[in-house]
């Protein structure tokens, strides 16, 4: 068997990108475009029309770069979900039309998967319970018979989310602006901590940090007081989760992945436990189309193909929805 | 420690280390919440304060109720510590196996009993498996280990604690599962109420159907 090359699009929300890895797990190409709102959040149309106007010049601009003709691909791998409905379509139609006329396989990827495979390819670590931690996402995972359980999730807004949001309003902007303003901060004032066994819950947290800058505590300390309640609560669950799964390895994947904080409370933590601690590199921390080429493969390789009929997006695609086949061929 | 007596390690927990005391002929427990050296000194101390307190309060209001469970003898905040009472018994999960079904079926109904005065008492456990439930010589029940229990009268929630319960006896040979839950059920509605006992089963039914019950409550917010 030759080396499969596969390429993967990615397109849940701010981000259109196209990756192209191959069965070596090489990284060929990784090009990437994100929506930057003039001001506020992300809409969903606004995202998806920046994502079809410049989808083609994406997948052009990888080729380009990997050095290859498309004829090469042996499979065409895109997020099915979860993400945004109108952001998500943009990237199925175009995966549908290149697979259809090049006549290679569809490859339906699971986004959250993808952040995991691209964290355990580029920091490698064999199997670890993984910390999920993005603007969309935050859950504590690990894989078991066949699939990624989930250990605990929040229940609520994501951590990213929290954080984002807190910034914007606060008007310093969404992440890293919020950890940068917390180091120039010390005092600390109790927030909502709310951990329920492995479960988290921000959205309380979040209220009552912007209540506590409009009753003129200083932008500096709610930072401060945010960004610790914060990372302490996914520290202790992922804590709870390290010992419950029996694991020694820990991953941290997703965007916040890149939070300085977040990553030292964690190494303090797994000192505890004789746990060692790895992290997704910051070029793939955030969202990427090299991470759903590279977890492309690895569909390709368990055989998780599916036909263009059956490949409807899947905007509230659960991580233990997906089949993780792969994991028990040794991958 | 305030209490000049030595300890043993009887549970380490997530967060809290359970051991054993005896004070001038006393037995006691005391539940530990040990300090996270990657929480902020401030922060580690006020959550660790908060979730003793939060225990505490809950034991008493159940005392209160009558719903048996080890009491509280003395709080010491400044360590983050409970010393209870230690109660003289085996876990029920470690009984199951061995005792005859009449004795099953009195101790699962006594235990519906206890579980339906706790929710009355809007408590809702949190953590209610066999693990967390002893058995005394006598047959006595006692519900142990309130550090997930919240204050609420949120159907979910309360009906969390039976879906716990009855998976909890998984290990268990099927026909006792069987014949536990029925009894508990016939205990726990003798002192909820009939209606408020069915209420409760359909959103076990519901919790059950959607496996790890996330996506109904995210509906919610």
């Amino acid at each position: 068997m030759g080396e499969k090359i596969v390429l993967g699009i990615e397109s849940t929300a701010h981000t259109f990108g196209v990756g192209i890895a191959t069965s070596e797990k090489r990284i060929l190409a990784n090009v990437n475009y994100t929506y930057r709102p003039p001001s506020g959040g992300i809409h969903p149309r606004e995202a998806a029309q920046h994502h079809s106007k410049l989808a083609p010049k994406a997948v052009k601009e990888a080729l380009e770069k990997a050095g290859i003709s498309p004829r090469e691909l042996d499979g065409i791998a895109f997020s099915i979900g979860p993400g945004m409905g109108p952001c998500l379509r943009v990237g199925a139609t175009v995966a549908r039309a290149l697979a259809l006329s090049l006549g290679k396989p569809l490859l339906p990827v699971n986004h959250g998967i993808a952040h995991i495979e691209i964290g355990r390819l580029t920091a490698g670590c064999r199997d670890p319970v993984i910390l999920y931690v993005a603007g969309g996402n935050t859950l504590i995972t690990g894989y078991l018979d066949g699939r990624y359980r989930i250990f605990g999730e929040t229940l609520d807004i994501a951590a990213g989310n929290c954080l984002d949001v807190f910034g914007i309003k606060a008007g310093i902007g969404p992440m890293p602006a919020p950890e940068e303003c917390a180091r120039r901060g010390g005092k600390f004032h109790p927030l909502p901590y709310r951990v329920k066994g492995m479960d988290v819950s921000f959205s309380g947290l979040l209220t009552a940090a912007l209540k506590a800058l409009e009753g003129g505590m200083k932008l500096e300390d709610v930072c401060f007081s945010l960004t610790e309640t914060v990372y302490s609560m996914l520290t202790e669950t992922l804590e709870r989760a390290l010992a419950f799964s029996g694991k020694s390895e820990i991953l941290i994947v997703g965007g916040l992945a890149r939070s300085r904080r977040l990553g030292e409370m964690i190494e303090s933590m797994a000192r505890l436990h004789d746990a060692r601690v790895y992290r997704v590199p910051d070029q793939y921390a955030g969202d990427n189309g090299a991470m759903i080429a590279w977890t492309g493969v690895l569909y390709l390789l368990a055989g998780q193909m599916i036909h263009v009929e059956e490949s409807r997006i899947r905007p509230r695609y659960r991580i233990d929805e997906a089949e993780a086949a792969w994991r028990e061929m040794g991958l | 420690m305030i209490f000049e007596a030595e300890s043993k390690v009887i549970r380490i927990g997530a967060e809290a280390v359970v051991s054993k005391l005896e004070w001038n002929g006393l037995k006691l427990v005391s539940k530990h919440r040990v300090p996270k050296p990657y929480r902020m000194p401030d922060l580690d101390k006020w959550v660790r304060d908060r979730r003793t307190l939060h225990e505490a309060k809950i034991i008493s209001m159940l005392k209160k109720s009558g719903v048996p469970c080890p009491a509280i003898v003395l709080m010491d905040r400044s360590e983050s510590t409970l010393y209870m009472q230690f109660i003289e018994g085996t876990e029920l999960r470690n009984l199951l196996h061995d005792l005859p079904k009449k004795v099953i079926e009195a101790l699962a109904r006594s235990l519906g009993e206890i579980v339906g005065r706790m929710h009355l008492t809007h408590v809702a456990h949190g953590d209610l498996t066999t693990s967390n439930i002893l058995v005394d010589k006598e047959g006595r029940l006692y519900i142990i280990d309130f550090g997930l229990s919240v204050v609420t009268d949120d159907l979910e929630e309360l009906a969390v604690d039976v879906h716990l319960l009855d998976r909890s006896l998984d290990s268990a040979h099927h026909s006792i599962r069987e014949i536990f839950m029925r009894n508990f059920l016939k205990g726990y509605s003798s002192t909820v109420g009939r209606e408020q006992a069915l209420k409760i089963m359909e959103k076990v039914k519901e919790i059950r159907r959607r496996g790890r019950y996330v996506e109904e409550r995210r509906k919610k917010h």
